[in-house]
């Protein structure tokens, strides 16, 4: 909460409505999302979690409702959105660099701020090494290491991730939680943050959106008040847990 | 790896060059020993390398091996550029865009199972026994594995690349050149691999059925004169250049697909 009332709003989600047919998936969500804030959603399985990303990309477009990002309605072409996917999804065919360059190359970014973007990744993330790599040649927290590093080189103006550590063992996702946070905190990009693991939204966020069961509404905006780096054993920390997970319950 | 001993790493070596030599070798001696005790039906490689020797010295229809070679080749090649230009563009399309697949998948689907050898007949029919008929043969034999190689990898381009591309705000065309064609080039690949070996035994096959030079009509003359030396000559040629294009093509592999190292 503290200084978040000072921050410009970034993502604005007014009314977002999206049906299947008769099928109501997301039902009448509204919410903003301040400038580099960190927001995780949490939300029962099947419940609407992708299909709130979808929109959001421009996957598929909303019923009613839209998303503004600075005041504009959100094209994929004009604002700059990244996306981590769950599944790996780095391009085989490009090397480590390539991949982390590919998104600055179709926004006709400078061939040097390009240059200064990728190193300056491959430093954040430890890749410097195996920049002339294939993905295939590498472990598969590297190559999610090279999708993250490809999302953040962007700068985007809002940087979607869909349970990216979901298939990952939980010392691995520890580590990468610690990679995403010191990312966000050096690019101060805006970042929302898909997730069914509750203690892993509440070591991340600033705000934990809770979504209901389907037709997926916002049961519950949770601002995560805790100094970093989080101590996941702490009182206070296991407080927040509690309290999010009581809210997600549906049975 | 590491706890192999270097002694086993030798052992190892020694098994994986000899295993090949040693078959060689062992065709050889059958070769040998089958000759030697059946006069009529096999030539000695003695008599082979002889005539071997005879296609310089003495060429046939006033031509070396070597020219019978650049021949064969000469018409495989032309027939394969215009083959891959046509049949990697037409993969692509058929692949890509529904209504193009729509349209030609069901011409493609009935033409796709006839042999390239069973046009023959036609192609003399129409076009006689010249260089164009033979040039025809081949690229049809060659057209075809491309076309289904280069669609089929193009329709299984992975539905995350793709998003990939959109989510960055990429337009239909920078999706297909950047996403979708370089996903599907191991699978051209193996289109071109296959239409290499596959335009070399239909140059063959049309060779033998009427042509003054090349390495099939060698084989149909020795075939016709008795000369078996000299039908084994041409069908190791054959082979000789068989492997070498063979060879060639998984160099280029590397070049062309360097992260699809298995």
């Amino acid at each position: 909460m503290p200084d978040n009332e000072n921050r410009p709003v970034k993502v604005e989600v007014k009314n977002l409505t999206k049906r299947f047919g008769d099928l109501l998936v997301l039902d009448d969500m509204s919410f903003n999302i301040r400038k580099g804030e960190f927001v995780c959603v949490v939300g029962p399985t099947g419940c609407g979690k992708s299909t709130f990303l979808n929109c959001l990309t421009r996957i598929h477009m909303p019923s009613a409702g839209d998303i503004y990002i600075d005041g504009v309605p959100a094209n994929p072409r004009k604002h700059n959105i990244s996306f981590v996917f769950q599944e790996p999804s780095a391009l085989p065919w490009q090397t480590v660099e390539q991949n982390i360059s590919y998104g600055l190359k179709i926004k006709k970014v400078p061939q040097d701020e390009i240059n200064r973007r990728v190193n300056q990744i491959l430093d954040l993330m430890g890749l410097q090494e195996s920049r002339k790599a294939y993905p295939g040649e590498l472990s598969v927290s590297a190559e999610q290491r090279i999708i993250i590093g490809r999302s953040f080189a962007m700068q985007p103006d809002l940087l979607l991730m869909d349970e990216p550590y979901g298939q990952m063992d939980v010392k691995m996702r520890f580590y990468l939680e610690d990679e995403v946070i010191r990312l966000w905190k050096e690019l101060g990009s805006t970042v929302i943050f898909i997730t069914h693991n509750i203690e892993e939204a509440v070591y991340l966020a600033e705000k934990v959106l809770i979504l209901t069961n389907k037709p997926a509404k916002i049961k519950e905006e949770v601002y995560i008040d805790l100094p970093r780096p989080r101590d996941i054993t702490s009182p206070e920390f296991i407080h927040y847990r509690n309290y999010i997970t009581d809210k997600i319950k549906w049975w | 790896m590491d706890s192999m001993s270097s002694k086993q790493k030798t052992i190892r070596t020694v098994l994986y060059w000899g295993l090949p030599v040693l078959a060689v070798v062992l065709i050889i001696i059958g070769w040998i020993s089958f000759s030697s005790s059946n006069p009529d039906l096999m030539p000695t490689p003695l008599d082979v390398w002889e005539r071997f020797i005879r296609t310089f010295t003495r060429p046939v229809a006033k031509t070396t091996l070597i020219g019978h070679a650049w021949a064969s080749l000469r018409r495989v090649l032309i027939a394969l550029f215009i083959a891959w230009a046509f049949g990697i563009g037409f993969g692509i399309l058929i692949g890509w865009n529904r209504a193009a697949r729509a349209f030609f998948g069901s011409i493609f689907e009935v033409i796709r199972p006839i042999p390239p050898i069973a046009w023959i007949p036609i192609v003399i029919m129409w076009f006689g026994i010249g260089e164009f008929p033979k040039v025809l043969l081949v690229f049809i034999g060659t057209f075809v594995p491309l076309v289904i190689n280069t669609s089929a990898g193009i329709e299984m381009v992975d539905k995350i690349n793709i998003h990939v591309g959109r989510i960055f705000g990429g337009n239909d065309k920078q999706i297909l050149k950047e996403i979708v064609i370089p996903t599907a080039l191991p699978s051209i690949f193996a289109g071109i691999r296959t239409s290499v070996s596959s335009g070399w035994t239909t140059v063959l096959a049309a060779e033998m059925m009427g042509a003054q030079q090349g390495l099939g009509s060698l084989v149909t003359r020795g075939w016709q004169g008795s000369d078996l030396s000299l039908v084994l000559v041409a069908v190791i040629t054959i082979a000789i250049i068989g492997a070498l294009l063979a060879v060639i093509l998984q160099k280029l592999e590397k070049v062309v697909c360097p992260w699809n190292n298995k």
